[in-house]
This record gives C-alpha cells, structure tokens and sequence, in this order.
C-alpha cells in the first residue's frame, strides 16, 4: 500500500523538520561521540589496540562486564519480584512503596555513593559495628555491586510492571482453578508474556551498570586491578593526561552502548508493530 | 521467524561470549598462578607514573630477590586531601604518600594513623622534594617571570583546589611566601589577592590542573616542577617552565597507616617503606624529576636554580602554615574578597 500513511502521521514537507532535528542533534549527541572515536584512533589502530590492551583497561573492562552481568541478574530477579507485587497485591502502603522503588531514578548517584558509605562504610551507621567483624563491603566490589544494584532497581520493573498490569487476572485465576501452583502460573501463564520486558528490562539494567560513574567512583576506591570500573579507568586516565587510553576504553564502552541499544531499538519497534497489529 | 531465532541465537552468542570473555581470569584453573599478595598504596596525584613505572616495579625485584613471598603492589592516585578523605572513610590503603603534612595530621586527628607516627621514618616522614614553578605556553607570549606576573591583569591561572589537592595548599604557600619574603606579610596577601583573581579554573587535583592546562585553558599553571620534568622525560611536556627567584620547596610525608595493615604484610609493608629511602628508590625519584632527601644525590642536570628557596618550615611548619595561611588568609579573606 505505497503512499499510504500511518495515522497520526503528517504527509510530505518532512525535509525541514527533519534537517533541523539533525542540525540540533548534531552537536549535542554525534559530534562529541565521533570525537571521542577521532581521538582513540588519531594515533592509527596499532596504538588503540596497545591502549586496549594495557592490563589495567582490560581489568577495567572484565570487571565493569562481571558487575554488569551480575547487576542484571540479580535485578531481574528483584525487579520482576517487586513488580509482581506491587501490580498483584493491595496492601496498604503499596503507592508509597511504589514511590521508594523507583526513588533511585530521582536520586542523584553520588547521593547514592555517599548514602552507602554512610550506611556501610566503616564510619557508617552500621559498618562501625560490621567492619570490626571483618564485614566491609565498601571500597570492595561488592560494594561496587551494592551501588549498581541501586542505581539501576528501577529500569527493571519499569519495563515488567507495566505489562504485569496490563495481563488481567482472569488467565492466572483460569490456572489457579484448573490446579496450577503459584510456581506453574508464573512460568507457563506470565513468563511468556513478560519475556520482553525481561529482557528490555535485563539491557537497560546492563547498560546502566556498564556506564555507572557517580555512585561507583564514591564507593570502590578506585583501586587498579581491584575495583576500578571501565568508567573510573577513563576518568582517571583522562584526568592524568591520557588521552589516547581513555578513549580507546570509551569507544569500546561506547560500541557495547550502540549494541546494546540497537537490539533494545528493534525489540521495541517489534512489539510495537505487535501491539498495533492486535 | 527464522531470522528472528537467527538473531536471538546470535545476541545470545555475544553476550556468552562477553561474559566468557569478563570471567576468564577469575575461573579456577589447572597452572593458574595464584594472584601474588598485594599491599595497597595510596598516593598524591602527580605520584602515578613514577611509582607505577619505576618505584613498585625495582621494590617488587627486592623483595622478591630477597627471598620473600611474591608481593605486588595495588594504587590509586588522586589529590592528597581526597585521599585523606579517602583514608577516613576506610579505604584498605595500608602505605599513603601525602603530598602535605597537614594531611598527615588530619589522618591522625580522625584516628586513622597516631599522631606525629610519620616523624619517627627517616627524614620526618619526608619521602622526596620539589619546587614550585610557573607552566607558560611556548615562548611566554604573557612574558611571565615570576609570580608577581601573575597577577597582572589579562593573565589567566589555572590552579588546583586547595579543598581537595596538597598541590595546590603548596601553590598557596608559594605565591603567599614569595610575596612575603618580599614585602612582608601584606606584601604576601596582595600578591595571593591579585594571582587568585586570575585564576580561571580550579581543578581537583594538581594532575588534573595539568591536563586542563594541556587542553588549552588559561595562560600559567602553578605546580611540581617534576610535573613539568616527568613529562619531559615522557617527551610530551608542551609547555615552558618559568622558575620563580623565590618559592617553595614541596616536602612529600609517608604515612603507615596501621589500623589497615594486615598481620599477614607486615614485613612488606615495612619493607616498602625503608625501600623509599633506599638510595635505589632515591636515585629513581631524581630520575624521574624529584628531588631527593639525600642532598648528594641531587645530579639531575634538568633540575632548575632557585634563587630564594624556601620551606613549610620557615612559615611554622604545615599546622601553622595551614591554619595560618591557607585557612586564614585564602579561605577567609581572598576567596572572600574575590567572590563575596
């Protein structure tokens, strides 16, 4: 069907829109990232490679994937938990509690950091009695871990809650009375419905950890070859007048971005194609 | 739908393959070595290169040609007063090299280290020197000579923030004192009021005052002259170094901090100390543009001439200079005539 257009859509004379979008878009998002590819490959692939490859890069690099990987599984666990409680049951306090879970998008991440250090940090409210243990998980990667996995609590139940809610009851009810255990309706009823917003849900999470900077840079102590992440790793090398290192670590980190983005990109076009097809 | 498998199939490998890739070397292999012991050292900014490249690498061949266990040494660098900051907080570091003593006390007032412990190293607990100079651009198109230029107006600083760098108290410490063994002790304010006034950007470390003097901000730096030297050792010092006829000479304090020393490093955090002011170690800090505790050692033919050196001493030592000059008269009376 040439020609025709979607509704909502305005037909010809995109042209200007268009170029203007691009002439505002140009120096606020493309220019500065083709910059930072410019410079990591200004003196040729061999020295970005060699840049890539100095140990503490690919310290940083692992590290910041493992805490990335880590983050989001155990977000999707949480996240989806919280989301099925805050969209399956009334209790009293469930508006409130829904405004503390997604409190981490409102909060700035190095409020985050300085929260934890002065929660669990050895001056902390409990870390004076936990450290004394031998239980000091700041300026550790667990710690690091800890940061990420409250910075990133919302985007999970972002991308679940809002399809938990849109599944009525009625199919987990069907289930309930033909005998199917809480575990069986929840794998073979809601599973399958939520399994992309799972797995939105699991890449943002990813993406998030990959880039945390605020939270991270307050809590793990920037040890090379213990807790420093990619993001640290750049900051420092840039700070100390290491140009060439720090971009060839921001590109990588950058690639991973686009990927992340461009399956998060289609994912949604996909649905959204289902969604209006329904 | 055959492509779409084909995708989930090939976004599926990639991110195997990521995490392959991220945990290989923390899986337990057969012939893994065992990831030697290592002791935590926090340092001063400027330190990374020189103790990365040269100290840790010669104290990690002592130690082992002694006949002790393996050790590699982890680092983290940044202002002095951050990792002061850092240290209260209960980062595990176990040695740290302030740039200022004052920090050392600070370290000692919130209970991390005892106090006056550093005095009893060698040398007070000073590691190494070096003075303070002016970074032009090349040819000093400003034509600055000394610290006084500086304060003319059109000429813009860039200098690092006293809060959070012990380069830049020192920087203070220079501009005040120069203008003081000058004039007197107005003479001194004056001078701190009409550099302090062209100051553009204030960055958090010495280090990163450099970076952001490389980048193109402003007319003069004020920092270590073996910031200037290390780079040109490194062949990418850009700049013109400018030698004031009197300032200071930045002295350097090892802190142990032993409530973070673990029983099991003991020998080799104590080893690593006196290693510092092993001739080896000092005759590297030379090389790389320090100047050492052990006057005879000071060969470094790219060592500039200070007319009138001087020391934290000669202002009562850093409690006083810092309370004094720092806190008293940049705090509360420059910084407040500059932004009210």
């Amino acid at each position: 069907m040439k020609g025709e257009t979607r509704p909502g859509t305005i037909r010809g004379r995109g042209a200007i829109p268009a170029g203007l979008l691009v002439a505002v878009l140009l120096p606020l998002l493309l220019l500065p990232l083709a910059a930072v590819f410019a410079f990591a490959f200004r003196g040729g692939v061999p020295a970005f490679v060699a840049a890539l490859r100095a140990p503490e890069a690919v310290f940083a690099l692992r590290f910041s994937l493992l805490v990335a990987f880590s983050t989001a599984a155990i977000n999707v666990v949480l996240g989806t938990f919280a989301a099925y409680v805050l969209s399956r049951y009334r209790f009293p306090g469930r508006e409130a509690l829904g405004v503390v879970v997604n409190l981490p998008v409102a909060i700035p991440t190095v409020v985050v950091g300085t929260s934890l250090l002065l929660l669990w940090g050895p001056i902390g409210l409990a870390g004076r009695y936990l450290v004394p243990l031998g239980f000091q998980p700041m300026f550790a990667p667990a710690g690091v871990l800890l940061a990420h996995l409250f910075v990133t609590f919302p985007y999970m139940l972002g991308s679940v809650k809002p399809v938990l809610d849109e599944i009525e009851t009625t199919y987990e009810e069907a289930a309930y009375t033909i005998g199917a255990s809480a575990w069986q309706t929840f794998r073979y009823v809601l599973l399958p419905a939520l399994k992309g917003g799972l797995f939105a849900g699991a890449l943002l999470t990813f993406a998030h950890s990959l880039g945390e900077f605020g939270a991270t840079v307050l809590v793990s102590g920037n040890l090379r070859f213990r807790t420093q992440t990619a993001p640290l790793y750049i900051f420092a090398q840039f700070e100390a007048g290491n140009v060439a290192n720090a971009n060839a670590v921001a590109a990588v980190l950058a690639v991973l971005s686009f990927v992340i983005f461009f399956f998060l990109l289609r994912f949604a076009s996909r649905r959204g194609a289902a969604a209006a097809g329904r | 739908m055959r492509s779409g498998r084909f995708r989930l199939l090939l976004a599926a490998a990639v991110l195997a393959g990521l995490f392959a890739w991220a945990v290989w070397p923390w899986l337990p292999r057969a012939g893994a070595a065992r990831p030697p012991r290592a002791i935590v050292f926090y340092g001063f900014s400027i330190l990374g290169e020189v103790m990365n490249d040269t100290i840790f690498p010669a104290f990690e061949k002592r130690w082992r040609e002694s006949g002790g266990e393996p050790v590699t040494v982890v680092a983290s660098f940044a202002g002095s007063g951050t990792i002061t900051n850092q240290i209260v907080l209960g980062v595990p570091a176990e040695l740290a090299l302030l740039s200022l003593e004052s920090d050392a006390q600070r370290l000692a007032e919130a209970g991390a280290v005892t106090q006056d412990s550093w005095k009893a190293l060698p040398h007070g607990g000073v590691v190494n020197r070096t003075p303070f100079v002016i970074l032009v651009r090349p040819g000093n198109p400003k034509g600055i000579r000394d610290f006084t230029d500086l304060a003319r107006p059109g000429v813009k600083v860039v200098h690092a923030d006293p809060l959070t760098s012990g380069g830049a108290s020192w920087a203070v410490l220079a501009e005040y004192g120069a203008g003081a063994r000058a004039g007197g002790p107005e003479a001194g304010e004056r001078l701190l009021l009409g550099i302090w006034k062209n100051v553009v950007a204030q960055a958090s470390s010495a280090r990163a005052a450099r970076t952001q003097f490389d980048n193109g901000f402003g007319d003069a730096l004020v920092t270590y002259e073996q910031e200037a030297l290390g780079d040109r050792l490194r062949g990418r010092l850009t700049a013109e170094i400018v030698y004031p006829k009197s300032t200071v000479l930045s002295e350097h304090t090892l802190v142990v901090v032993e409530r973070n020393v673990r029983p099991r490093d003991r020998a080799a955090v104590d080893a690593l100390a006196r290693f510092l002011w092993s001739e080896e170690a000092q005759r590297l800090f030379v090389q790389q543009g320090f100047h050492s505790v052990d006057e005879a050692l000071n060969d470094n033919p790219a060592f500039g001439r200070i007319a009138d050196p001087f020391f934290a001493s000669d202002f009562g030592g850093w409690r006083r200079a810092k309370r004094e000059i720092v806190d008293g008269i940049w705090r509360e009376r420059v910084e407040r005539r500059i932004h009210p």
